[in-house]
């Protein structure tokens, strides 16, 4: 379960975007947990048309997803099926990040494929025959090469997996054992893991299988289509005409069913690696400089992975390395000795896998750091360099110490070091531990470490407050910025405050990132 | 009556002639050798009265037997010894307290010195920081490698050096390959500021009292009034 700040900033974000009506259903949700319609209308109070249309718009926008359970009737009835509705709530706070998805097909793939995304974004999901519709919606006429540029544009953000096919809209899940004994009233509760198991099984039912997620579309005109969906890699290439008599007929129709029946969308966990990757290569230029950041790009471009949840190590083999760090810019002049000093800088493991020589590399430990930072330089802003000093003292050796011994290693008086851990336990930063000795006499001794769960978990729920902090004032200054502009007077002061809270905000969600989706 | 002690090997001079309570007190104090003894415990201990103790105290410290010295953990008590023991890091605080408080100017020096000769050796490993400040010369105490090690270790906490493992080439290629050496990060790196701490609410102390429609709330909140230069 997402922290409490954490869905009050996901409802933010839905009234924001869609009004105060889908928030309160949202907010159930997300509150509540999984819930059938009848229990929406229960507890929004709501009619029952006005919930429909909210849940429509949901999925529509993919922050809902359905499906379906059977319920027993009663002794002796028939088990009916019930849909079930589910928030998914890192799609709705993905919402506030659409610009960052938008930078990255845009320096990827070009302006032209950017369009087309937005126009997914801005919808949620849409066939292909509607986003030709809306690519065109101001020209007089749509000519058959336009059309054929679109679809090279839309094929070419799905092969690189930019965009998907949607999920099953309402798989069907068989209720596991245990699940039986439970009573409804538990289900709903927010023992997360229970609830975990479910969606979770929900989610991989709805999933689809990479190759059909990613299959291209071909054109109906001048093409017959593959109806098994093609794999990603296996170039379905225009102009590659094969003629299968009768079937053609079909193949046609199924072509058309293809452009105008399927629905497509954004696709969020490849966004998510490409970002994952933007700040880990960030980090690495800042410390190692910027052919060590060229080194680690190449590595994760050729590793293929598909996740950024996925943590297990990036692999890269040193050719692919090569290739990949020849293609960046002053990649070129890099020798091989170069790169292997790099590699060893950044601690790759060197490996037998595959055909030659390959490196891996734990992405992990870079995004540790990373949190860490960010955790440090929040420490240091609040507490004092002396605080910040002993901080990491406990953070980087991971056990506990004692008072006395912090004072020595971190030299600051005993005193003020016993002050100093005391405010850090007090707001949550560290954890104590009361020992008595009898070493000496009887003695109490105090022994501090950093639980980081805890204390992550503890961040991460004041970085969602801190956003929906910015985004209301955001909301608040552009309210009186409307006032200010009535009043004919001059609004650059707080034009000016909104630019610095919208760049915090997309800074703040960065960090945001960092904690929740790396 | 305590047990009789035997002299210690060091001092073979003679005691001065002592009454008997001077010679109880003296016995308890030397006893405790350099952990020294509060005056409180004394008085429990020997059963003296307050005065008593006091006046023997004076004496002793007249003889030349006994000091005072201050305890770290507690300035206000008072703690005695015998003259012939240094006292213990327990009581002292170690070898970064003079008097009884943190030696902040001496500790202060040392940094400097160590960020110098760091920057000047470009890549130094702890002991030829160590070498290169005992041969400059600048402190007329002797400081020893285990200072400087606990030095460039806090150093390395603020960020102001980093801890590296030679690679054995290029700038590193005074010290030997897999080596632990240290570098400055002045200029590069430091602590970083973080996107959270840069706004107000990483440092608001009132976060957990906020909400959108409090009597806290972002909309009305001067910190971010201040912060955006939005008074009206």
């Amino acid at each position: 379960m997402a922290a409490q700040c954490g869905l009050k900033l996901a409802v933010s974000l839905i009234t924001a975007h869609f009004g105060d009506l889908v928030a309160k259903v949202c907010s159930c949700l997300l509150h509540r947990g999984t819930l059938s319609l009848q229990e929406i209308i229960r507890f929004t109070e709501l009619s029952s048309s006005q919930i429909k249309n909210c849940l429509l718009v949901l999925v529509q926008h993919n922050c809902v997803q359905a499906f379906s359970t059977p319920r027993p009737a009663g002794p002796g009835g028939v088990a009916k099926a019930v849909t079930q509705y589910m928030a998914l709530f890192d799609n709705i706070l993905h919402r506030m990040r659409f610009a960052k998805f938008l930078a990255v097909v845009r320096d990827d793939l070009g302006p032209q494929c950017e369009i087309l995304l937005a126009g997914l974004l801005q919808n949620g999901r849409l066939t292909f025959g509607q986003l030709v519709e809306r690519a065109t919606s101001s020209k007089p006429e749509v000519s058959a090469s336009m059309r054929e540029g679109l679809r090279a544009n839309f094929n070419r953000l799905v092969s690189a997996r930019y965009v998907e096919r949607c999920p099953r809209p309402e798989p069907f899940i068989e209720p596991s054992p245990q699940e039986e004994t439970r009573s409804t009233r538990r289900r709903s509760a927010k023992t997360s893991e229970e609830i975990l198991s479910i969606e979770q099984r929900a989610m991989v039912a709805a999933a689809l299988s990479d190759a059909e997620r990613f299959s291209e579309i071909t054109d109906t005109a001048t093409e017959t289509i593959e109806v098994k969906a093609t794999d990603h890699s296996s170039d379905v290439s225009v102009g590659d005409k094969r003629k299968y008599g009768a079937l053609e007929m079909d193949q046609e129709v199924q072509a058309a069913i293809t452009q105008n029946e399927v629905l497509w969308q954004a696709n969020f966990e490849k966004f998510l690696l490409c970002l994952k990757k933007k700040a880990c290569v960030a980090h690495v230029r800042s410390r190692f400089g910027l052919d060590a950041g060229a080194v680690l790009e190449a590595m994760i471009e050729s590793s293929g992975q598909q996740k950024a949840k996925d943590e297990t190590p990036v692999r890269a083999t040193m050719d692919s390395i090569l290739e990949g760090v020849r293609a960046k810019p002053g990649g070129i002049s890099m020798t091989l000795e170069h790169i292997r000093v790099i590699l060893d800088q950044l601690h790759c493991q060197s490996c037998n896998w595959g055909a030659g020589a390959s490196y891996s590399i734990d992405l992990k430990s870079i995004i540790d750091t990373c949190q860490n930072d960010e955790v440090e330089a929040l420490v240091l802003t609040r507490f004092g360099k002396e605080a910040y000093r002993i901080f990491r003292l406990l953070i980087k050796n991971g056990h506990p110490f004692e008072t006395d011994r912090i004072a020595d290693i971190a030299f600051v008086e005993k005193k003020d070091a016993q002050g100093i851990l005391y405010k850090l336990w007090k707001d949550e930063y560290l954890d104590m531990e009361k020992v008595v000795s009898y070493a000496a006499g009887q003695k109490e001794l105090f022994l501090w470490k950093v639980k980081k769960d805890a204390l992550w978990e503890h961040v991460l729920n004041d970085l969602y407050h801190a956003a929906l902090n910015l985004s209301q004032k955001i909301a608040h200054i552009v309210e009186q910025e409307h006032e200010v502009s009535q009043r004919r007077e001059k609004p650059e002061q707080l034009r000016n405050g909104r630019m610095i809270l919208e760049l915090s905000l997309l800074k703040l969600d960065d960090a945001l990132m960092l904690f929740r989706d790396f | 009556m305590l047990p009789q002690k035997r002299p210690h090997p060091d001092s073979k001079t003679k005691l001065p002639p002592l009454s008997e309570t001077e010679r109880v007190l003296y016995e308890l104090i030397k006893s405790k050798q350099n952990l020294g003894i509060w005056t409180a415990d004394m008085k429990r201990e020997t059963g003296l009265q307050t005065t008593v103790v006091t006046k023997t105290l004076k004496s002793l410290q007249n003889k030349n037997l006994i000091k005072d010295v201050v305890n770290i953990h507690n300035k206000a008590r008072k703690i005695y010894m015998a003259v012939e023991f240094e006292p213990s890091k327990e009581i002292s605080g170690g070898s970064w307290y003079s008097d009884g408080s943190l030696d902040t100017d001496f500790i202060r020096i040392l940094r400097e010195q160590c960020l110098k000769h760091i920057e000047r050796l470009q890549v130094a490993t702890m002991e030829a920081i160590y070498k290169s400040i005992q041969e400059s010369r600048v402190f007329k105490v002797e400081c020893t490698m285990q200072q400087i090690v606990e030095i460039v270790n806090a150093m390395v906490l603020d960020k102001e050096v980093e801890e590296l493992k030679s690679t054995g080439i290029g700038d590193f290629s005074k010290v030997q390959s897999g080596k632990i050496c240290y570098r400055s990060l002045k200029g590069r790196e430091g602590p970083k500021v973080g996107s959270f701490s840069s706004i107000p609410c990483g440092v608001c102390p009132r976060i957990s009292e906020c909400t959108p429609d409090g009597i806290i709330s972002p909309k009305t909140c001067i910190y971010y009034n201040k912060w955006l230069k939005l008074e009206f």
